[in-house]
């Protein structure tokens, strides 16, 4: 009799920790996973993908992705994920370098290779072989919102391709970023409209795609983001200044208030423009953009109006 | 214990014909057998051994007619009442001497291996002067050691005939006469009957009667 | 019973004649099946590594060739395929291409660059370590880690070479970062790097020393390089950022692809696309590429086959003398049986327990290296297939 009323509660008690066993790992395993390798790919990815899969953008958020390098465990963290986003065009350079499996690779430019703007070439010679070029490609094709969208796109018919959500969904969910990014274009069109003829000095050669999708001539410096200018960048950003008329600055990040002043002595307005590669703080990536679209029109709408 | 009447036997037509007109042997006999070569003694010892079959006449062996046997019976009685000793000795080079003793055992289902069988080998060793020689092989004995495990494997079936062909003829003649003085005395232990063919006739007064086979010799020996 | 009895005491008396007969009969035995399961076990191996390897794309020329260097890493150069064929059949959708590239070797072993998709492709697993993440990184196969006695945290260095008469290619040190679980196939033989590495070992891909960074060029402001630039021999966590490769890599080399179709239908429209003989490439199948192979062995092993039957028929007749010969020295023994009283029989039921305890125990000995033989089969046959290679 005692056999009989005991083996019950030890069976009871061998299903649930089975059913604990099997759960545990079935759970965690049944969400596929996405690597981006910038904010705006994880951004889109998660607005196409919604709850059926879980986007990771694994560079920390002081680390600039363009010259990220991942650890080993960072690689194979990578490199068992269902779906990793590149964005080509040259950025990430780090992916030169990895292996990773290539059947769960997208290139969201792949289809934009000829709408990529190649920046100035270096040459060098090795050996007693020839001089050779490395080619250097503009990489920030997110700034254009038609390329963003480009890029959604891609990302929208490989997570479809490989079922990891239901196409339905994805499409709609598309259709929804298709707008939202649309109206960023429209208004952006509209709000530039002025600002063509205003010269602008950026302290990073960041906004080439921006620059040709609303037709802006934006020349470009190498300063530190965030950083205070040295005397040095502010002489060469006189003599820019002077040459070009430019009447606005963008500047990458916040910098300290003495930057700003300096700027304003040189009579340049300052606009900060956070290129979005990192995600900014407490901000999703069509409304940052909005935010700066939106910056550098009121800037030209000074500059024309005083 | 043996009863020979009338016999007659032939070796090929026209060739060597034996006939014994009578001849008897009794319990415990010690019978020699003498005659010149091809005079017809070893076909006697195999006719008696039932190898041979006579043609005509009658060969009683202990009561049993050995000619009247069918040839399992006859293998049979060899096995169970007749103990061999050859000249050659014809132990076996690759059993030992305790082996060879027992041989008679592993080779007919007419002989049970027992305990039995094992002690009589032990006392039968020790009788000989071979206890300790038992694990040997024969390339490792003498020749007179030899001819003793010869008469031991004779002996240990507890025959009550031991047929001896020329048994002494490859020793000296010291050992001659020692060996054939064992096999007597082991021959009483077991109670049998001796009828040995020699050619040594220094040794026949040790025999209680000798049987020359001059007599009964009829043509020529092949 | 006594019969064996009597049968074991002649056997084991006579030992070194027992000995020399066992041994004979026994590789009678031995020989014909050790041959029948080692070319099984290669009909098995080669025919599943060509069935397990769909279609094969490469340059056009011999066909076996291809195959043996894509699929058994063998010495075979077949003119390197442009990756723009890879990018091709990625373009087509209907397939997964795999590029193996096996110009290199190192310690004997051919160095495998090539994708991570080989490693899900072929269910590769690893023993010790990790797999490939960073450039430069070796995973080697389990019979290179027993040959050249490495394991994870060793170096292997590439062979030189100048087949490319490409100046200034330097011999690689590549760091083991893993070992695979043995397969009996020649994965186990390979060692692997991602194909990037192999492209560096060729000296597409190269390092420089700090005069260019991979910063200097994004930002365009690198200064020109001086024509003495060295090349590193080694990959390091402070130079790997120096790495870049050059020219477009549509154009960079590999000796064959592996194309896994979606399906059947998109395997026979890829095969479409390259059936025209004025292709650069051409898309085959291996199985019937090995099958071929193996039709050549196994005629090869009829002739064989004949070999043994003749050898053993000799073998037999040596033996039935040997033991007739001894019921001949046996004769004495015979007569003194029967005097004993043994049936004639007897005397035949002995040496019919002879040849039969004889029999058993070349069998045994026979069984047991067939045993040995079939368990090894697998890693023998291997072993085999790569002394061809």
């Amino acid at each position: 009799m005692r056999k009989l009323t005991v083996s019950p509660i030890l069976k009871s008690l061998v299903a649930v920790a089975i059913f604990l066993c099997s759960i545990g790992p079935v759970a965690a395993q049944e969400k596929p996973r996405v690597v981006a390798v910038n904010y705006p790919l994880q951004y889109f990815a998660d607005r196409l993908l919604g709850d059926s899969a879980d986007v990771i953008f694994p560079v920390p958020a002081d680390v600039d992705p363009s010259y990220w390098r991942p650890s080993i465990a960072d690689i194979s963290m990578i490199q068992s994920a269902d779906l990793i986003l590149l964005n080509g065009a040259g950025f990430a350079t780090w992916v030169d370098r990895v292996s990773l499996p290539r059947t769960r690779l997208v290139n969201t430019s792949m289809a934009l290779k000829d709408r990529f703007i190649v920046t100035e070439s270096i040459t060098h010679s090795h050996g007693d072989g020839g001089e050779h070029a490395h080619e250097g490609l503009a990489s920030y094709l997110w700034l254009d919102p038609m390329l963003a969208l480009a890029q959604a796109e891609a990302i929208a018919t490989a997570v479809v391709a490989r079922n990891l959500a239901p196409e339905a969904e994805v499409a709609d969910r598309l259709a929804a970023l298709k707008s939202d990014l649309e109206r960023l274009d429209a208004k952006a069109r509209t709000a530039l409209s002025g600002a063509q003829d205003v010269a602008i000095i950026a302290t990073h050669p960041r906004y080439q795609y921006f620059a040709r999708r609303y037709a802006l001539s934006i020349t470009t410096l190498e300063w530190e983001a965030g950083a205070m200018p040295t005397f040095a960048e502010l002489a060469e950003l006189e003599r820019r200044a002077g040459e070009t008329e430019a009447r606005i600055l963008i500047w990458e990040a916040a910098p300290p208030e003495e930057a700003l002043v300096a700027a304003q002595s040189l009579g340049l307005h300052s606009v900060i423009f956070p290129p979005l590669a990192q995600e900014e703080p407490d901000i999703a990536f069509d409304a940052a953009l909005d935010r700066a679209i939106t910056a550098i029109s009121n800037a030209v709408s000074q500059i024309s109006g005083g | 214990m043996i009863q020979i009447e009338n016999l007659t036997f032939e070796y090929g037509a026209g060739g060597f014909r034996l006939r014994i007109p009578e001849f008897a042997l009794g319990y415990r006999d010690r019978v020699a057998i003498v005659g010149p070569s091809g005079s017809g003694k070893t076909t006697l010892l195999n006719l008696i051994a039932g190898l041979l079959t006579a043609d005509t006449g009658r060969i009683a062996v202990a009561g049993t007619e050995v000619s009247a046997l069918s040839d399992a019976a006859r293998r049979r009685f060899r096995a169970a009442q007749i103990g061999f000793v050859f000249q050659d000795f014809a132990l076996l080079d690759y059993l030992s001497a305790r082996q060879n003793i027992l041989y008679p055992y592993r080779i007919t289902p007419a002989l049970t291996l027992d305990d039995a069988a094992r002690d009589r080998t032990e006392t039968l060793a020790a009788a000989c002067g071979i206890a300790d020689k038992l694990e040997r092989h024969p390339s490792a004995l003498s020749q007179g050691e030899q001819q003793r495990v010869a008469i031991c494997r004779a002996l240990v079936t507890q025959p009550k005939l031991i047929l001896s062909d020329e048994a002494t003829g490859n020793l000296d003649p010291e050992s001659k006469a020692r060996i054939l003085d064992l096999l007597f005395a082991q021959a009483s232990e077991v109670g049998a009957a001796v009828l040995a063919v020699t050619h040594d006739h220094e040794l026949l007064p040790r025999f209680e009667r000798v049987l020359d086979f001059a007599q009964f010799r009829e043509g020529t020996a092949t | 019973m006594n019969a064996l009895y009597l049968a074991f005491a002649y056997l084991r008396y006579h030992w070194a004649r027992s000995l020399v007969l066992i041994l004979v009969a026994g590789l009678i035995i031995f020989v014909p099946v050790a041959t029948r399961i080692l070319l099984s076990t290669s009909e098995r191996a080669l025919v599943a590594r060509g069935q397990a390897t769909p279609l094969l794309l490469g340059s056009r020329g011999s066909r076996l060739d291809l195959t043996m260097a894509a699929l058994y890493f063998s010495d075979e150069r077949p003119d390197p395929v442009p990756m723009r064929e890879v990018e091709a059949v990625w373009d087509s959708g209907l397939a997964i291409p795999i590029p193996v590239h096996t110009a290199f070797s190192s310690g004997g072993f051919r160095i495998v660059g090539t994708t991570l998709d080989y490693f899900d492709f072929r269910d590769l697993t690893l023993r010790d370590g990790r797999g490939l993440s960073v450039l430069g990184d070796a995973v080697i196969g389990a019979d290179v880690a027993e040959a050249l006695g490495k394991t994870v945290g060793d170096t292997l260095v590439s062979a030189p070479e100048n087949l490319f008469d490409l100046d200034g290619v330097y011999p690689l040190e590549m760091p083991i970062v893993g070992v695979l679980a043995p397969t009996n196939s020649p994965d186990d033989r390979a060692i692997f790097v991602d194909i990037k590495t192999a492209w560096v070992i060729q000296g597409i891909g190269h390092g420089h020393e700090d005069v260019v960074t991979a910063s200097d060029i994004a930002s365009g402001s690198a200064a020109l390089a001086n024509a003495a630039v060295v090349q590193y021999q080694r990959i390091t966590p402070d130079n790997i950022e120096s790495f870049h490769f050059h020219g477009s890599q549509d154009d960079y080399p590999a000796s064959a692809v592996i194309v896994v179709p979606n399906d059947t239908r998109s395997a026979t429209i890829l095969k479409g696309r390259y059936l025209d003989s004025a292709a650069p490439a051409q898309l085959i199948e291996p199985a019937a590429v090995i099958q071929g192979l193996v039709d050549r062995i196994f005629r090869i092993k009829s002739l064989l086959d004949v070999v043994t039957a003749i050898i053993a028929v000799a073998a037999c007749a040596a033996v039935g003398l040997a033991l007739f010969l001894s019921y001949r020295l046996r004769a004495r023994e015979i007569s003194t049986a029967v005097k004993l009283g043994a049936r004639r029989g007897m005397v035949l039921r002995l040496l019919a327990a002879e040849t039969v305890t004889l029999l058993l125990i070349s069998g045994g000995i026979a069984a047991s290296g067939a045993l040995v033989v079939s368990r090894n089969a697998g890693a023998w046959v291997g072993w085999l297939l790569a002394l061809g290679a």
